[in-house]
């Protein structure tokens, strides 16, 4: 069964995503802590690609008759490290070059991608990619201009491209001690820092070429605690699209550790969590997964455009109680999710989504704005040249409120307080499940007990009409969003929050 | 770049490796080529083809690993990777259990596998494009749909190549057909998405886009009008693909490296009594024309056919060599995951398990990620239909089920006869005694 219709975040982490840079000659060009040349395109230098060629694989692939043609330039290193049973397992670096060439006629796409970045290869594959219109040449291409973004969220002052092995172990090895030291019932530790650098140049018929290096780290937990035979695992990761300074200023290799093995232990005398409806407040820890889920993926424009988003006939309609305002924001400097500029180069710009309750915009690539006669708001992009661009999310946040915290806790007599999560769900009919991974009792307006994995379920409808209270501690989770099979970084906020009544999945 | 070209390749970077200090290297390239075309409400939405090269290598110095990938195949970009490989391996720690798999003679008969179709590479783009077109418009001139997310039809021609330093230099073709349609149902705000897809590594098994829009269409029609039940205890019956959701999580409780890291409810647990006498699973990467076929896995191995559980007694969990050496045993094949892993057919037709329940769930989708290893607990949001009488009753939605993957291997009450091999992981329709069901 080919499961194409979910919309999935994950939290960050797991082997798969784990990392550390060498040098490669590459890097040579991007001098320390500097940001990258802005009229540098990285391929014309690297790899020889000139701007004639660009322009001639362009008209190749507008050759039968196609409206616009695309190429993007990806050329991305990603280095890790992994850490279990007290030693260093493995190191890896991963490369991946290509280029991805695109061709829009209508609402059609013609799409071809090849990892042999030659002169003759990429004109092969643009008339591939051409053949999704069936007619002659009607458009020429544009002299190619250089465009700058004006944006810069990157932190680029302590770059880890520019860290040495030898010390990226050692980041690993104090997460893992911190972690395994910090209960005797730490029986299992598993750690791993992944960072990569991603170069893209993408250029068009109409005449843009734009370039970006984009920087991505991440270092995770796991642990695994056991006592009388019950064993539970905790989990934690923190990153960004930042450097090593983070690790020294923001989240230190031990405070990730120590989170991990916190959880582990406190799962340990977790109890199943009591099923049915009941009042919910979400935690601002890690619970930006239900704003994600429930209003960030039903307002992406493709499916909005189709009519196949619960949402598509309710812009300018009230959707939510009033105190509820939901953005994401690209710019925001340094997130998982923070862009300069987009798959397809547009600048991104924070994108108002529910203002006060109402339905007010759609995350919009550049075929679905064109098609709905809307602007571009920088949110195309792709897990890979492998992948056409999409409507994605990239750091999704809902507004604070006056509440305060104590106060939310304080007014549920019995329900359920949500902490950690293993991830979120939500199909296009737009009934989601959170998963979380842990939470605790409310009984009497105090928590009590923690909880071990509960499921909640609703559809966004109804949930955005249940929130009741908002605090204002606002706090990010890390993830990796699935959508058709394409991967993307992403972060998620939201502060403390109280849903009238929401389904709770347990064991009775 | 032709078969023998890439297989020389990686024979040659693994000779340049092991001149390099590399005491032992690994070279696996995969080479592919795609079609794929999406159409929706009639129109061809997307047409992709490309094809695309994959290198990953793996060096032990000493019994200290590094690992390395590469999309980029020139020669400059590979001596560069392998260098560095051996550079930092020498950072990681020396574990006398790395390395790679005895040398093993390579015996299988890769034809006798099935797993390449010819007629394949000879079908033209029109007729992919048509059949998708077909599945399509079959289930769009049913009423009761709403909209159609698409349908899509897909072949892949890959190839895997692997050589490394003991001696091993193989090499397989698969093929690959599939197609799928995706439909929406339902009024108002309560809609429901369901659809279906077949794959197969031969043409003339795929479905036809009758069958397949059928299927579709009885999966999303039967959700219409789905509503909460109250919170209870009840049995659970799983249709097919369940059962196979229900495997792959089975998968990550006996996969060695969870075993080893005492990451699984499974650990410690082989020639237990883990189920009842009605499981019996089965991870068998020989299979004649299985989607999860392959004559080696990822690290030259041979696959082979490992009983997991024989009724209900656990035998064996799915290894890779590393992990195998960790727990004493030796590899089943597992490097690349699972296989095709499913739990043996039993006797009973899926109409007389429905007819068994007297109130229960028939399971047909779920939703999220609330499966834990470690404790083996489940906690998913579900669909499907409700059960009273030993009829179908009405259609659920909005429900979550609870359970514990331990639990439920001791209580599976029956077993269907339906086992079919559509999915690398799969199983027959069977019934759980009992799970948690919520709702109100």
């Amino acid at each position: 069964m080919i499961d194409i219709n979910r919309r999935a975040f994950l939290r960050r982490g797991g082997i798969g995503l784990a990392a550390t840079l060498t040098s490669g000659l590459w890097f040579d060009l991007l001098a320390r802590g500097a940001v990258p040349p802005p009229s540098a395109t990285l391929f014309e230098e690297r790899f020889g690609v000139t701007r004639e060629q660009m322009r001639a694989i362009l008209a190749s692939a507008l050759s039968k008759g196609g409206d616009f043609s695309e190429l993007y330039f990806e050329y991305k290193i990603r280095n890790s490290v992994r850490m279990e049973e007290d030693i260093i397992k493995d190191s890896s670096e991963n490369i991946t070059l290509g280029v991805g060439i695109r061709v829009l006629k209508g609402a059609q796409t013609g799409y071809g991608y090849t990892d042999d970045i030659t002169f003759e290869k990429m004109k092969r594959t643009a008339l591939t990619a051409a053949a999704i219109a069936a007619g002659t040449s009607r458009l020429s291409v544009a002299d190619l201009t250089q465009k700058v973004s004006p944006l810069q969220v990157y932190d680029l002052q302590t770059p880890m491209k520019d860290v040495l092995l030898k010390a990226k172990v050692e980041m690993v090895k104090l997460a893992y001690t911190a972690a395994q030291s910090h209960d005797k019932r730490i029986t299992k530790v598993q750690a791993g820092l992944m960072d990569e650098i991603q170069y893209v140049t993408i250029a068009n018929s109409e005449g843009l070429i734009i370039s970006d290096a984009r920087p991505q780290v991440v270092l995770f937990v796991s642990s695994t605690a056991e006592e009388n035979g019950v064993r539970n695992t905790g989990f934690k990761a923190a990153g960004g699209r930042t450097g090593q300074d983070f690790f020294l200023k923001t989240e230190t290799p031990a405070s990730i550790g120590n989170a991990a093995s916190a959880d582990a232990i406190t799962l340990l005398s977790a109890i199943d969590p009591p099923a049915g409806e009941q009042p919910v407040v979400l935690g601002s820890l890690q619970s930006g997964v239900m704003i994600h889920e429930a209003v960030g993926h039903p307002l992406e424009a493709d499916g909005n455009r189709k009519k196949t988003s619960i949402m598509w006939d309710k812009l300018g309609q009230q959707v939510a109680n009033p105190i509820v305002t939901i953005y994401d924001d690209p710019t925001i400097p340094h997130h998982s999710g923070s862009m300069n500029v987009d798959d397809e180069g547009t600048i991104p710009t924070k994108t108002m989504l529910i203002e006060k309750g109402k339905l007010v915009g759609f995350l919009q690539d550049r075929l679905s704005a064109k098609l709905m006669n809307m602007d571009p708001n920088g949110h195309g992009r792709r897990a890979s040249y492998r992948d056409v661009p999409i409507p994605r999310m990239a750091n999704t946040v809902l507004g604070t409120g006056d509440a305060a915290v104590e106060d939310i806790i304080k007014s549920v007599k019995k329900g359920f307080f949500a902490e950690t999560y293993q991830g979120g769900q939500v199909s296009d009919s737009g009934k989601f499940t959170f998963s979380v991974n842990m939470g605790y009792l409310i009984e009497d307006g105090k928590l009590t007990r923690p909880v071990k994995n509960a499921t909640l379920i609703g559809t966004n409808v109804q949930i955005l009409n249940e929130v009741e209270m908002i605090a204002n501690d606002t706090r990010y989770f890390l993830g990796t969003c699935g959508k058709e099979g394409q991967s993307a970084s992403v972060t998620a906020g939201t502060p403390t929050l109280k849903l009238r009544q929401m389904t709770v999945g347990g064991r009775s | 770049m032709s078969t023998p070209a890439l297989l020389a390749l990686a024979e040659e970077l693994v000779a340049f490796g092991r001149k390099n200090g590399a005491s032992q290297a690994e070279v696996l390239v995969r080479q592919g080529t795609e079609f794929s075309v999406d159409v929706r409400e009639g129109e061809i939405e997307k047409l992709t083809e490309a094809d695309s090269n994959g290198l990953t290598l793996r060096v032990f110095v000493d019994g200290k690993m590094a690992r390395a990938s590469s999309s980029d195949l020139s020669g400059e970009t590979l001596h560069r990777l392998m260098a560095n490989a051996i550079d930092r391996a020498r950072l990681s720690s020396a574990d006398p259990l790395a390395g790679l798999p005895e040398k093993n003679p390579l015996a299988i008969d890769v034809a006798a596998l099935k797993i390449y179709d010819p007629a394949l590479l000879d079908m033209p783009p029109e007729k992919k494009i048509a059949a998708a077109r077909e599945t399509e418009a079959i289930c769009l001139a049913d009423k009761r749909i709403k909209k159609s997310f698409g349908a899509g039809y897909r072949t892949n021609v890959g190839a895997t190549l692997l050589a490394n330093s003991n001696g091993f230099s193989g090499s397989y073709t698969r093929t690959s057909c599939s197609c799928y349609v995706y439909l929406q149902a339902g009024e108002g705000s309560n809609l429901f998405d369901e659809g279906w897809g077949d794959e197969s590594p031969f043409l003339g098994r795929l479905e036809t886009p009758e069958e397949i829009a059928r299927k579709a269409l009885h999966r999303v029609t039967r959700l219409i009008g789905g509503r909460k039940v109250e919170t209870q205890n009840v049995p659970v019956v799983l249709e097919p693909p369940m059962t196979g959701s229900l495997l792959s999580f089975l998968f990550n409780c006996v996969n060695g490296n969870s075993i080893y890291l005492k990451q699984s409810f499974l650990a410690g647990k082989v020639g237990e009594q883990v189920g009842n006498e009605l499981v019996t699973i089965i991870d068998d990467g020989t299979l004649p024309e299985g989607i999860g076929t392959k004559p080696f896995d990822a690290e030259g191995v041979p696959t082979q056919k490992t009983v997991v559980m024989e009724k209900g007694i656990l035998r064996s969990y799915l290894m890779d060599t590393y992990a195998a050496r960790k727990l004493g045993m030796k590899s089943t094949g597992n490097a690349s995951g699972a296989n095709n892993l499913y739990l043996a057919a039993g006797t009973s037709t899926p109409d007389e398990i429905i007819k068994s329940v007297s109130k229960g769930l028939l399971l047909t989708g779920t939703i999220g990620f609330g499966l834990v290893p470690t404790t083996g607990d489940i906690s998913r949001g579900a669909f499907g239909l409700w059960i009273e009488n030993g009829e179908i009753a009405f259609p659920v939605s909005e429900i979550t089920i609870s359970g514990n993957l331990g639990q439920i291997l001791r209580g599976i009450q029956m077993v269907g006869n339906d086992l079919k091999f559509k999915d690398s992981i799969t199983g027959p329709t069977m019934k759980i005694a009992e799970m948690t069901v919520g709702g109100k």
